[in-house]
This record gives C-alpha cells, structure tokens and sequence, in this order.
C-alpha cells in the first residue's frame, strides 16, 4: 500500500474525529428544540408496574426522573426536571442514558423530551467510511464521494418537484430523474467515454424494459392484492408513490449489474487479443449468471431486512404469517421482484453493449 | 392469479433462459433467503435470543447466496471466506455504532402502523436493529466478494499466463468499480424505499437538523454507510485471497507435473 495513501487517510480521519467532536457539543445550529444535558451521573430508574398484554406478552413500565441543563436557546443556562416512562423493549418509547446531549421543547415552564442527539454518530462513522476510502481507492474517492452527495441534491429537487407537482405525473417525474441520476453517477465515477456511454444505455435499456413489462403484466392481472394502502408514509396517492419507488429500486441493481459486466467485458476485448462475438457473449453470460442471484439478493435482504422490526412485531402478537406477510412485505416483495426481472434481463442488455467494442477495437478506435 | 404470482412466474421463467441451471439455482437461493429471513422474524418473535440468532444466521445466509448464487467453486470458495471475515468485523462495528445512535424500534408514524398491536412486546428492539443492520449490510458484502473474485478470475481464465502482480492491479481496477456501483445499489434501494419517508418530513415541515437526529433517517443513513465499509474491506480481502490462491494451485500444478516426469 502506498505510503501517501495511509498519510491521506490518516489527515481525514484526524479532521472527522474533530469533525464528530465540534457535532457533538454544537448547539447553536439547532433553532427548533432546544439542546439540553442529562446532568445526573447516575438516572434514577425505578419500576413503575409490570405489565402482560392481551397477546400474554410481559414487559415492564419504568420511569427514570432526569435533570437536564439546557445549552441552547431562549432558555441556555436553566434547569429543569424531567419524567420519562419507558418500556424496556424500545418499541415506541426511549431509554436515556446518563450524561447524554438531547433534545427538548420547552412549553408552560415544562420540558419534553423530543429526541436524543444523533447527529455525531453519523459524523463518526461517515469519517470511518472516508477514511477507509481514501486508504483503499486513494484520490478517486472523491469522486466517489461527489457522485454520492450530487445524487442526494438530486433526490432532494425530485422531492421538491413532487411535492410541488402534488404526485401528478410522478411516473414520468421519476423517469426522467432516472435517466439523470444513471447519467450523472456514471459520468462522475467513470468519466464520459465509451465504456460509460455503453454502461449507460444498458442501464437505460434494462430499467425500462423491465419496467414496462412489469407494469404490463400487473395491469393484465388487474392489480389483483396490490395492497397499495399498506405503504406507509404515504402523504399522496400511495399507487404512484409504488411506481416511483421501484424505478428508485430497479436504478440501483442495474446500473450496478451492468457496470460490473460491461467493465469486465472492456478488461477483456483490451487484454486478450483475437477475442470474439462468440468469446464476448459467453464471458458476458457466464459473468451475468455468476452476479445475478447475489445481486437480487442484495435487494431482498434490504427490504425484508427493512421490514423485520414490525415483522417481529405481527408474528409476536399472535397473528399468521399470511397476515403478517400480507401488511408487511407484499409491496416490498413485489418491487424486489421488479427489480430481480431488471436484473436479469440486464445481463441481455449489457453483453449486447459491450459487443461495440469489439466493433470499434476492429475499427482500431477503442483507445481514442 | 395474483400481480405477485405473475410476476415471480416471470422471473422464473426469465432465470432459466437467460441464467441456464445456475439461473434456476439462483432463483431457490433467492427463495431460500427470503425464507430464511422470515425464519429469522419467527424465530425473534418466539423470544429466542437475538444475538444467538444473528450469530447462527450469518454464515446461513452467505452460504445460501453464495455456493447456491454461483457455479464456479473457486469463486464461491473465495467470496464465502471474504465476505464472512468482513461481515463478522462490519458486526462488530455495527454492535458499537448502533449502541452510541439509540435508535431502535418503530419511526414518527408508529402511533398509526400500531393500532391494534402491542407496543409492549416484550422483546429487545435495540438488538433487533443490530439484526436489521447486519442483514442489511451483508447482501451488498457478498455481492461484491462475488463480483470481485467472478471478475478476477475471468481475466485469468483469458490470459492464463497473468503475474499475480498485474492480477492485483487489474484488481484495482474492477475494485474501484464495483464499490462505486456497489455503492449505487445500496443507495437508490434506499431512496426507494424511503421516498415516502422523505416526502413525509418534507411535507410535515422538519428542519434539516431534526431529519439529522431523527430515528429513521440516522438508522438509514448508518446502514448505507455500514454497507460502503463492508464493500471497501471486502475489494482488497477478495483479491488478496484470489490472487494467493491462483498461484498456489499454480505451484502445486507445476509440482505434479515435474513429478511425472
């Protein structure tokens, strides 16, 4: 490993420990609730009742009196004293800890608790993260780094476009951000060449075949239990916000998928010499066939991962797995589904695009 | 027929003809997986042991995505030893971070999700959030272990006369790649699947800094970042592990044919 890289690494890890430090005593920046510090060395938690519910589940309520320091705000320098009831499974209620930072609205001379200060944990391990980057992939990663924060700009404007649009047309919307956000991440990571040309449109190619076919078929069987209303969240027709959401989901396999063959493809046509259209789709396949059940994988772990907490919860209180399953993971197990088509269909797509390279390395273009 | 059934008929189908028979093994991984994840869920709601749980489900899991998700043995060998090692460490990250963010259980709407549920299960929800992250994360982990070794081994077998020097920078190369996609993958999954989320705060008026401390969002945010430390211990591990074992059958290779004669 090259020395400058481990010096790189260690500058950035020292200015995101300072970094997470400045986040975790800044109070100033917060002009909502008010910061406030649990004082007491040791929280006084005592037991209020022990509790069974309907479904013979046992936990308990405890109260833990806390008193708190505000750092920030019309009230900076007051005390106050505070409840908070709990139930130890942290469900829907919070634990705090002693001499935590949180956060608190005070209303009528009372405190209430709204949050504890998260916002350095995030600055910690975002610094681990880069830190890692730039000891293991050296300067590229700061393009790695402005392809991750300009997609977020953008998935910021789409929502406020959304917003303002109030879900009309939200298909449509979502289809052009697609074609922007692939552009855009493959341009910043990969540079505008041919190789990115060709992983673009077979990008492009795999999320709206697959879409479109998808879309089809769900519309021959009528929507048969779409349960649609079971997406939570949902601030506008719920319907659209599933179309949008899995044009989001299918995006991200394949641009992957297809990177990841097209590169290899490229790698291939530049080391191997008399390479042919026979040799290029049996590489492209065999590569394609290799990445697609772990890649579909990806996405159905993320999403019933996603789903566990309240998963956990349905099968707790006694009910069947066809309930459960029925308001926690259809819509997610169907867009996953979508997205697996894309995938696959995506190893078609991208071997096809990689066959231009042979066509233009014949040509004697391939490295202009 | 159900929109769903159609559709995994569909995908069936397509992983057979496009996939050939790793397709269709690919396609009982994914099932496999999915089942395996509800046993998990079931498992946690009978009061079993969340840790017991997540130790036991791990190398369950990437030995179902990766020897039934690929056909070549060197390649599943390969990626099953990287990406377990990187999940166990990525774990032990994730224990840390995870116990520092508090931020179990259910998100701002939970008042509406919960009518007619308990709210006091009984059960460990900060643990239960380990679980989530580690799941979460292991996917893209032995994705990219597959991807990596897949790759590398491809280039050796269309130039087998490759140093092991050039293997590790052609390494570099599909490294840098991958963990840039690698990074896609896991974040438009994410802005997929918490667009509604986002349109929510927007719409109920949070400011930046309350979308920086609130639960879901820190829960989310930390996941696609557990993923990218996972992916970036994975590159180098991976092509280490080939690379060693290229050339090592390589020797033994050349010892039997020495041997011989």
């Amino acid at each position: 490993m090259k020395k400058k890289r481990i010096y790189a690494s260690l500058i950035v890890l020292l200015i995101g420990l300072v970094g997470t430090v400045a986040v975790y005593f800044a109070t100033a920046i917060y002009q909502t609730d008010s910061v406030a510090l649990i004082t007491d060395k040791h929280i006084k938690d005592t037991l209020v009742q022990k509790d069974k519910d309907v479904y013979g589940n046992q936990d308990e309520t405890r109260k833990q009196v806390l008193h708190l320091l505000i750092l920030s705000g019309k009230h900076k320098g007051e005390r106050y004293t505070a409840t908070n009831n709990y139930y130890p499974s942290q469900l829907v209620t919070q634990k705090y800890r002693a001499g935590q930072r949180i956060f608190v609205n005070i209303k009528k001379g009372q405190a209430a608790l709204v949050n504890p200060k998260r916002d350095w944990v995030l600055a910690l391990v975002l610094t681990i993260t880069l830190a890692l980057m730039v000891l293991l992939v050296g300067v590229k990663s700061f393009k790695l780094m402005a392809s991750m924060a300009i997609s977020w700009i953008i998935f910021y404007g789409v929502i406020l476009l959304d917003v303002k649009l109030n879900g009309s047309g939200i298909i449509l919307l979502f289809s052009a951000a697609v074609v922007i956000f692939s552009f855009v991440s493959l341009a910043i990571v990969q540079g505008i060449n041919k190789k990115m040309l060709a992983t673009w449109l077979s990008t492009l190619l795999g999320i709206f075949v697959s879409f479109g076919l998808c879309y089809l078929i769900m519309e021959l069987t009528g929507e048969t239990e779409m349960r649609f209303e079971t997406g939570e969240y949902a601030t506008q027709d719920p319907r659209g916000l599933f179309f949008a959401q899995t044009l989001l989901g299918i995006l991200g396999a394949v641009m992957d998928e297809s990177t990841d063959i097209v590169t290899s493809l490229y790698e291939l046509v530049q080391t191997k010499k008399d390479v042919t259209v026979k040799d290029m789709i049996q590489s492209g396949r065999t590569l394609g066939q290799e990445i697609m059940g772990p890649l579909i994988n990806v996405l159905v772990l993320i999403f019933i991962s996603e789903a566990l907490p309240e998963t956990i919860l349905y099968l707790r209180d006694n009910n069947t797995l066809s309930t459960t399953f029925g308001f926690t993971l259809s819509l997610g197990a169907t867009q996953s589904i979508i997205s697996a088509i894309g995938i696959v269909l995506t190893v078609v797509f991208a071997t096809g695009c990689s066959l231009w390279f042979l066509h233009e390395k014949e040509q004697g273009k391939l490295n202009e | 027929m159900s929109s769903l059934t159609a559709l995994v008929i569909l995908l069936a189908v397509l992983m057979a003809i496009i996939g050939g028979e790793t397709g269709i093994r690919s396609f009982f991984s994914v099932l496999i997986n999915g089942i395996l994840l509800i046993l998990v869920a079931l498992l946690i709601s009978w009061g079993v042991n969340v840790e017991l749980v997540i130790l036991i489900f791990i190398p369950l899991k990437l030995v179902t995505i990766i020897f039934l998700g690929t056909h070549d043995y060197t390649v599943a060998k390969n990626s099953f030893y990287s990406a377990f090692i990187v999940c166990l460490l990525t774990s032990v990250l994730v224990l840390m971070m995870q116990h520092f963010a508090q931020a179990a259980g259910l998100g701002p709407e939970a008042g509406e999700v919960l009518v007619g549920l308990s709210q006091m299960p009984g059960l460990n929800y900060g643990m239960i959030a380990v679980a989530v992250a580690i799941f979460s994360t292991l996917g893209a982990i032995a994705e990219a272990a597959v991807a990596m070794s897949s790759g590398l081994l491809e280039l050796k077998k269309a130039k087998p006369d490759i140093s092991e020097k050039q293997l590790r920078a052609s390494g570099d190369a599909i490294g840098y790649d991958v963990l840039g996609t690698a990074m896609n993958t896991v974040l438009f999954g994410m802005f997929g699947s918490f667009l509604s989320l986002f349109l929510w705060y927007y719409r109920l008026g949070y400011s930046i800094g309350q979308v920086l401390n609130e639960k879901l969002f820190v829960n989310e945010a930390l996941i696609i970042m557990y993923s990218l430390i996972g992916v970036l211990m994975t590159v180098p591990l991976s092509t280490f592990l080939l690379s060693k074992g290229l050339t090592k059958s390589e020797v033994k290779h050349e010892d039997k044919h020495t041997d011989t004669h």
